[in-house]
């Protein structure tokens, strides 16, 4: 079968989707909506990014809706007093690496189970937050809005930005050694030590940058609006796992690829506009979210048991 | 291949897990009984230190109690199901819904709601059990699809109340001295008692714990055990959210939001290994007590000692909690592998690893 044969079939479910909206609800494509709804789905994209490497390495973190939460508070509470825009995103992609590493820390070095680990540092950093920052909003200095660039200048540049980081990670995943090690470890962890690769050492260092991609991901949520909420992150990390997960990243490592992720995002991320437009109420959509996760993890495991692998 | 080393036996030989728990938990109780219990101005002791308290914290126990009984056999087998509170959420909506809108009967209704988790807990079992898909995804999947089943039926808003008063009993009053649920709880950990340790499921529980394969090669039923604990969990899972529904008279579709944390904490607390295999029910008994204590206890502190936030900091220190037990749970373990790498580079040092 195609080796793209995973990726190519969300793909098709992507391209049904937009067909019947095209169909239905043409309002669906006008160019501004739609460059909102990238907007907003860009940080989304970034962080998903570092959860296909971590994925991708067999290891899992649900704790990137706290992180976010965090650096976006943190970061708009230093730009709330005085610190210029770029020092802001600075700060926000080191409080993403001081989390991540936090993380790699008790994943690569103790050995801990990530699912377990990060569960633990999800609900403590959230709650945390919530504890000092007692649900109130942090309002934002206009200099940081789109860094000073007008609204739709901004938003284009969030885009391509999200895209061409897209870009970056799937040429290293596949070309880098760096990358290729990603794979080694989640596919056989053994074999990776015996080939020369520290498999601790990779891990340690992809939850590091999921961390810092979780800090720039919320960099670019901060300076799309006024103020920042302290809840804002929260399921976050379902969603992107779901993207992940939609899009043929093997839970059990070793497996797929960004471009898969990205479809699996597209299609997730397309949901909720069409759930509007198809005039269906809001509240389905996690429960629609939750199936789609099924769908494919259920088509994956009569895959494999077909293809024996 | 690097052997296992030997693990150090004075530690386990001297204290149980259970042991350092239990004494964790009376520390605990104390600490909460002396910052936490005050006289009013009419000499009467308030706070933490009352009796009445101490019902009150079995009572707020027993959700999250049940979800850990039901989860202890599920982690034994190595597996995880991040699905019990919403499916705690979904069964406590539709028990609501039943009664309210279709008409049914209480124990027609509290029937029906079983019957949804037993349903729920199906589901995982065969989507683990037939298609072999890891539990962690597919619960997470679950998690989702049975939170947001509760919230399309209630459309985010529909909040279920007015039960009658025999139905409250369950989760408001009390049987013999102790809260109705309470009895529930003890009743439903004997049975998880008994069928962990006194039965050969138990048994197999373990050995898949251990290794499946293994447990394959010695003729166990490998897929209907595992089966089995994610139908108990479901099953479980509703009973928890009708005490729910009972205890605070109202069914919403954030009933139980979370829990699955505090009841994984439970478990892992009370000495359950993640990677299954070893744990007992007394354990996550001892579990439960101590986030419960903690939870309770830190709502009777003066407002200075839990800045303003007991909800907040009780959930911000079972997090801490959780990874304290996980780490201690595996650093003699890792000190004894560093010891045993240090011994093998002193004893050969040719070789050229002994950073």
């Amino acid at each position: 079968m195609n080796r793209y044969f995973r990726e190519l079939s969300v793909a098709g479910a992507l391209a049904l989707l937009l067909a019947m909206l095209a169909i239905v609800a043409p309002a669906f494509y006008q160019p501004q909506p739609l460059l909102s709804l990238a907007t907003r789905e860009a940080p989304t994209l970034v962080v998903a990014c570092g959860m296909t490497l971590v994925i991708i390495c067999r290891e899992i973190d649900i704790s990137v809706g706290s992180q976010f939460s965090v650096c976006s508070v943190g970061a708009g509470l230093l730009a709330a007093h005085g610190w210029p825009p770029a020092l802001v995103a600075l700060a926000a992609l080191f409080f993403g690496a001081v989390l991540g590493a936090f993380n790699g820390f008790l994943v690569a070095v103790l050995r801990l189970p990530s699912i377990v680990v990060t569960l633990a540092t999800m609900v403590s950093l959230r709650q945390g937050l919530n504890l000092l920052q007692q649900g109130e909003f942090v309002n934002l200095p206009d200099s940081l809005q789109w860094f000073g660039l007008p609204q739709s200048d901004g938003q284009w540049t969030l885009v391509a930005s999200a895209l061409v980081l897209l870009a970056v990670f799937a040429v290293a995943l596949r070309h880098l050694a760096a990358g290729r090690f990603v794979y080694a470890v989640g596919s056989d962890t053994e074999a990776a030590r015996l080939a020369g690769v520290s498999p601790q050492g990779v891990k340690f260092s992809v939850f590091v940058l999921m961390g810092v991609l979780t800090g720039l991901a919320a960099t670019m949520n901060i300076i799309q609006s006024p103020q920042v909420q302290p809840l804002s992150g929260s399921g976050l990390e379902l969603k992107v796992i779901a993207a992940v997960v939609v899009g043929g990243v093997a839970i059990s490592g070793g497996r797929g690829s960004v471009w898969g992720m990205f479809v699996g995002l597209l299609l997730l991320a397309c949901v909720s506009p069409a759930l509007t437009h198809l005039h269906i109420e809001a509240y389905w959509e996690k429960a629609i979210q939750g199936t789609i996760i099924l769908l494919a993890v259920v088509g994956d495991g009569l895959r494999g048991r077909k293809g024996g692998g | 291949m690097r052997s296992p080393a030997p693990t150090s036996t004075w530690k386990s030989v001297l204290f149980s897990h259970e042991g350092i728990l239990l004494l964790v938990l009376v520390a605990e109780w104390v600490f909460f009984y002396h910052f936490g219990t005050s006289i009013n101005r009419r000499g009467i002791v308030v706070g933490f230190g009352t009796v009445d308290r101490q019902f009150d914290i079995l009572r707020h126990s027993c959700e999250i109690g049940l979800l850990a009984l039901a989860l202890t056999p599920i982690i034994l087998t190595a597996g995880i199901d991040l699905s019990v509170g919403s499916l705690l959420g979904l069964c406590a909506i539709l028990f609501g819904m039943f009664w309210h809108d279709y008409g049914m009967s209480i124990p027609l209704a509290a029937a029906g709601a079983l019957l949804v988790g037993l349903l729920g807990g199906s589901l995982n079992a065969v989507l683990i059990t037939r298609l072999r898909l890891p539990p962690l995804i597919v619960t997470l999947g679950t998690y989702s699809l049975f939170r947001g089943l509760a919230e399309a039926i209630t459309h985010g808003a529909v909040t279920y109340t007015d039960f009658p008063a025999s139905f409250l009993f369950l989760g408001q009053e009390r049987w013999h001295g102790l809260p109705t649920q309470a009895w529930v709880f003890f009743a439903v950990a004997a049975l998880m008692g008994l069928l962990v340790h006194r039965t050969t499921f138990g048994r197999s529980f373990r050995a898949i714990g251990f290794s499946p394969e293994g447990s394959r090669y010695a003729g166990l039923p490998v897929e209907r055990r595992l089966a089995m604990v994610y139908v108990i969990a479901g099953l479980v899972s509703a009973l928890a959210g009708l005490i729910y529904t009972a205890r605070l008279g109202q069914a919403k579709a954030d009933a139980g939001t979370g829990y699955e944390l505090f009841a994984i904490t439970a478990v892992v607390l009370g000495g359950t290994s993640i990677f299954g295999g070893v744990g007992s029910v007394t354990g996550t008994l001892l579990g439960v007590a101590a986030i419960a204590v903690l939870k309770n206890g830190l709502a009777c502190l003066p407002a200075v000692m839990r800045m303003n936030g007991a909800e907040e900091l009780s959930g911000m220190l079972t997090g801490a909690l959780l990874l304290v037990a996980l780490a201690g749970s595996v650093l003699p373990k890792y000190l004894s592998n560093w010891r045993a790498s240090r011994h093998s580079a002193r004893s050969q040092p040719q070789t050229p690893s002994a950073a």
